[in-house]
């Protein structure tokens, strides 16, 4: 069935958004176990994969056009939330090659590519987008290449070049971030754009992730699931505008968090691009609040307990001490203390009645 | 690499000579070079050829150098000329910069340039610890910051510096530290202290 997007939803202001019972029960639910510690979590981003998320390259789904709509919007008013150096020039268009690929292959009935040689054509229906354009040529495209194909995709995305035993971050786009500026952190290696994360430094993980990556090869790309909380259904937590998102912490109550507290999780991907040798990141956010997930039996035990006992640096460093207290005492009422099965799967068809 | 550092926050350690280079640049920001700034096996003698700024307007450099102590008017004169002197240089030479953090990852920049990697370069920050700090909202930079809240000169909100720097940039992340809360703000504590 094709997919039925919502065009009028919005990420900001008035906050039109929500999710269709299938797309919770797609939703990447991020906590395998009932706590949660900072991990590697690596896996081959192998399909289908344990969430309907992991169902193809580059998901699209029912937010997609509003999704591209907000972005545009980021970018008109913070054009430097897409940012590519000079020396990255092949990793666009290796970028602009496995994303259109990727979609006219898995949504034949949204995207076509036709290729005559360097002369290409790129459909894109559900933005009512027809371009024309010549491989490796940019003047024949509206927007440098990376840019161009990353407005017609959800999700951030970075470039990162591999040299000197690291990598480095040297492009992306970013306009539905966690609290990170690739504006400041451009250019720097992968511990230093690192550097703020609590205790994952000191367990390894970032050594440990960093030889992974680094070992990751063409046509075998890599997926983890990171997350966090979001109030209101906001894709742009950007440092940037936190003065403008950071009050809505402080809006929490016993009565509206069901509501305006969203888990965040971000599905990461890691490709490896073929003439450049570059590394695409891609950073997949997906929204879903607290009284939708708790709407599936599982994932409601499991988020009381996960967030119950999270390790304080956590806590704080994922901005949720302001409402933890809350948050916890909202959960319990859906925790009745029986056994989960492991994994994320949510282990229903249906919802459960509100 | 910086395995084993676990933030971003640049750490500096005494300059050695590189063993096999073919020429060696050594600037600072003033003249009179501590000693603390060379490991024990080496000293300022061993870098015939320094820069240094002295702070007035009567010297007159020679920015294509060669050995000897070359003075600087500021050192903003000096990246200027350090900027022509590298783009005449061919491979082999090696930069070493002392002076506040901001000035030797000026040097720094510098360097990178004029197409020099990390790995071609030694730095080391001396004196009162002063960071350049943007502010991520405005994007202005303030400059000579040596506490942990500073009001930025751009939009006047309170930052904060997070434990975050750019050797691209030079600069530390300055953020709105009562954003959640108006006027809910940490003690103020001197870098220095």
């Amino acid at each position: 069935m094709a997919t039925a997007f919502k065009p009028d939803e919005t990420f900001r202001g008035d906050f039109r958004y929500s999710n269709s019972a299938a797309a919770v029960l797609r939703f990447p639910f991020p906590f395998v176990e009932d706590r949660y510690m900072y991990g590697i979590n690596l896996e081959p981003h192998t399909r289908p994969g344990s969430s309907g998320a992991f169902a193809v390259a580059f998901d699209v789904d029912e937010h997609y056009v509003a999704e591209c709509a907000e972005r545009a919007l980021s970018l008109a008013q913070d054009p430097g939330r897409c940012l590519v150096l000079p020396h990255m020039h092949e990793a666009e268009w290796d970028t602009l090659e496995l994303i259109m690929e990727s979609l006219a292959a898995d949504y034949p009935e949204h995207f076509t590519l036709e290729r005559e040689g360097l002369d290409w054509t790129w459909t894109n229906r559900p933005l009512g987008l027809h371009q024309t354009f010549r491989f490796g040529d940019a003047g024949t495209l509206p927007y440098p290449p990376f840019e161009y194909i990353t407005r017609q995709a959800q999700g951030d995305f970075t470039l990162q070049d591999q040299r000197d035993g690291t990598l480095y971050i040297d492009g992306g786009i970013t306009t539905t971030q966690a609290d990170w500026s690739l504006a400041f952190d451009v250019g720097m290696t992968f511990h230093e754009w690192h550097g703020p994360v609590p205790l994952a430094h000191q367990a390894g993980v970032f050594d440990r992730a960093l030889q992974y990556l680094m070992r990751v090869r063409y046509g075998h790309p890599a997926r983890r699931l990171n997350w966090t909380l979001t109030v209101n259904p906001r894709l742009d937590t950007s440092p940037e505008n936190y003065p403008i998102w950071g009050p809505d912490r402080a809006s929490l109550t016993p009565e509206n968090i069901a509501d305006r507290l969203f888990l965040r999780v971000e599905l990461q991907t890691f490709y490896r691009l073929p003439r450049s040798n570059a590394l695409l990141f891609g950073i997949r956010a997906y929204l879903a609040n607290l009284a939708d997930l708790t709407r599936v039996p599982k994932w409601g035990r499991r988020l009381h307990r996960v967030m119950r006992d999270l390790h304080p640096e956590v806590v704080g460093y994922k901005g949720i001490t302001r409402y933890h207290d809350v948050l916890v005492n909202h959960l319990a009422q859906f925790d009745d203390g029986a056994p989960t099965s492991p994994g994320i799967a949510p282990d229903v068809d249906a919802l459960r009645e509100m | 690499m910086t395995t084993g550092s676990f933030t971003s926050r640049p750490r500096y350690s005494p300059l050695t000579r590189f063993p096999s280079a073919r020429a060696h640049l050594l600037v600072a920001d003033h003249a009179g070079i501590a000693p603390h700034a060379f490991a024990e096996t080496c000293s300022a003698a061993d870098f015939p050829e320094r820069w240094e700024v002295v702070a007035h307007a009567r010297v007159l450099p020679q920015p294509l150098g060669g050995p000897g102590v070359h003075q600087f008017r500021s050192a903003s004169h000096l990246l200027t000329l350090l900027g022509h002197r590298l783009n005449a240089e061919t491979m082999g030479l090696r930069l070493y910069a002392v002076g506040s953090e901001p000035f030797v990852w000026d040097v720094a920049r510098v360097g990178r340039e004029a197409g020099m990697g990390r790995e071609e370069m030694q730095l080391f920050a001396v004196g009162q610890p002063v960071r350049r700090v943007v502010c991520v909202h405005c994007r202005t930079i303030n400059p000579e910051v040596t506490t942990t809240l500073v009001t930025c000169a751009g939009c006047g909100v309170t930052l904060s510096v997070r434990d975050h720097f750019s050797r691209m940039h030079n600069t530390w992340m300055g953020v709105q530290c009562d954003a959640e809360a108006p006027g809910e703000l940490p003690e103020v504590e001197d870098l220095c202290a």
